[in-house]
């Protein structure tokens, strides 16, 4: 097995920490995900999860020649290919609980923070980028409108409403990570799960993005602090490239279009 | 009581898949139908079930339990009976995978054009305030904006086309899927087949041009083997009015 990944924020922060809680030994490749390196990675011989990852630009693992992605379900892989290595829990509810909270993430806070976050860290590389050279990239990026979130990046205006929206959203997930740490509870679902892994790797970024939606939020600020002190966090933000990871965005998951 | 109850509408894309699954484990469950055309999923007695105002929603004991994908697999590991879900972890993997595809990229696309071309239609009758007053109760705003819409027509032609080239493209996807293995994700019967299937039971009589025994030959042979399934055609014998007729309809084309 081999894992691409980028720099350790957002989906591959998820993986990369997954990955190190397993205490599996997979070959890492750190790639350039805004230069579109994930779009010409060797060796793929079914590549749909790929080409259509609703994720966007995110990890990649390749198990026999099979290109697996999206973050949460890649980290349930490495959980039970490790035999339970503690990142699911075993009861059903709990189980489910996990799953729905996931769920939250992916379609509410990481197109918000995507969004926020390729605006203020990625749009200036990109347009620094020669004509041709961006043109080469996006042309390599199967999905159309995975393509045209990165056209839309580089060469669009923002728009305000969904700009409005994506703040609204981080404030609404601040607010409801503090609400559901009442009563003393240590981690978002039971012990330390994939929920704690997922919610992390995105709000450690928020953070940067939209200060006010931390304000007065004790609970939420020690379960930063808690999460990000976990081993496998630490393991995996310290294969970071950049002075910051917490910038490092690539064009993610689109905003819900419908419904 | 039953030590399930299930809410939900037909047995039709979201609502249908924890009917399929609680079919398939053999687990007997109290069907509270909810009849979305009448707007029974805003009425204040099942938002104090699910406050969402999203349907299916399931009572086990004391838990309730609401997202269709979730419930699945919730059912899929509460339960005895066959397994939904193989051991092999890539496998699992791959299912979820093809869930998510659905749920978030070509569902909402299929529902889109299923809206646009019905929900319109079918409150023109309805007076404008009595249609403002049952968006005003609906908790969501994502989902006050798309019934708006639906209601009002209020479709532009290009998220129209995007829908419609969604729609061409994820057809085709599932179809190279079904060539690579006996059936969605795996080759064993799966939730994945139950998701998917949900959403394209109906595509010989809705899209005729895009699934045909000769453009699509996985699709028709996995369709007609799903079908076929005793827990699947127990399922439907709940179904109500046009959209069971139509079920039964296409079974027969099948063949």
């Amino acid at each position: 097995m081999i894992l691409y990944h980028g720099d350790p924020n957002g989906p591959s922060l998820t993986v990369l920490a997954a990955l190190e809680e397993s205490g599996l030994a997979v070959e890492c490749r750190a790639i350039d995900l805004l230069a579109g390196e994930r779009h010409a990675l060797p060796g793929i011989s079914e590549r749909v999860a790929l080409d259509m990852s609703v994720e966007g630009e995110g990890p990649v693992l390749v198990c026999g020649g099979e290109a697996m992605t999206d973050a949460i379900f890649i980290a349930q892989f490495l959980d039970r290919q490790a035999g339970h290595c503690g990142l699911q829990p075993r009861d059903p509810h709990s189980h489910w609980q996990m799953m729905m909270w996931c769920r939250q993430v992916t379609e509410r806070l990481s197109p918000a923070v995507a969004l926020l976050g390729n605006l203020a860290n990625s749009r200036d590389r990109l347009r620094a980028m020669a004509d041709a050279d961006f043109t080469r990239l996006v042309e390599a990026v199967a999905s159309a409108d995975l393509r045209e979130r990165w056209i839309a990046l580089r060469d669009g205006d923002p728009d305000p409403a969904q700009v409005q929206d994506s703040m609204a959203k981080i404030d609404e997930f601040a607010a409801r990570v503090e609400s559901r740490l009442e009563g003393g509870r240590g981690w978002l679902i039971g012990g330390f799960s994939i929920a704690d892994l997922a919610t992390y790797a995105w709000m450690t970024g928020a953070v940067l993005l939209r200060e006010e939606a931390f304000a007065g939020k004790p609970r939420l600020e020690a379960w930063l602090r808690r999460a990000g002190g976990r081993d496998c966090v630490r393991k995996a933000l310290a294969r970071s490239k950049a002075a910051d990871p917490r910038r490092s965005f690539a064009p993610g998951p689109e905003i819900n279009r419908w419904g | 009581m039953a030590e399930v109850t299930l809410y939900h509408w037909e047995p039709n894309a979201n609502s249908g898949k924890p009917m399929l699954a609680l079919a398939e484990k053999g687990v007997a469950f109290e069907s509270r139908y909810i009849d979305m055309l009448e707007f029974d999923q805003h009425k204040p007695e099942y938002l104090a079930i699910n406050p969402q105002g999203t349907i299916p929603a399931m009572l086990h004991g004391e838990l309730v339990l609401t997202e269709s994908t979730a419930i699945m697999e919730y059912v899929d590991e509460a339960f005895g009976g066959p397994s939904l879900m193989p051991d092999n972890p890539q496998d699992r993997w791959r299912i979820r995978w093809w869930m998510k595809f659905m749920d978030q990229w070509l569902g909402p696309s299929f529902s889109m054009l299923g809206w646009s071309a019905f929900v319109g239609p079918m409150v023109a009758n309805r007076p404008k305030e009595e249609l403002e007053a049952l968006i005003e109760r609906i908790p969501l705003p994502e989902r006050k904006r798309a019934w708006r819409k639906a209601m009002f027509g209020q479709f532009g032609e290009e998220e129209i086309a995007e829908s419609r080239r969604r729609v061409s493209l994820g057809v085709a996807l599932i179809e190279a899927g079904l060539g690579k293995r006996e059936y969605m994700a795996s080759d064993t019967y799966s939730l994945a087949d139950i998701n998917i299937f949900n959403s394209t039971y109906s595509l010989p009589m809705s899209d005729p041009a895009l699934a045909t025994p000769e453009k699509t030959p996985n699709i028709w042979r996995w369709l007609k083997a799903v079908y076929r399934r005793p827990a699947v055609q127990r399922t439907w014998a709940m179904g109500r009015g046009r959209l069971a007729e139509r079920f039964h309809r296409i079974m027969e084309d099948l063949g």
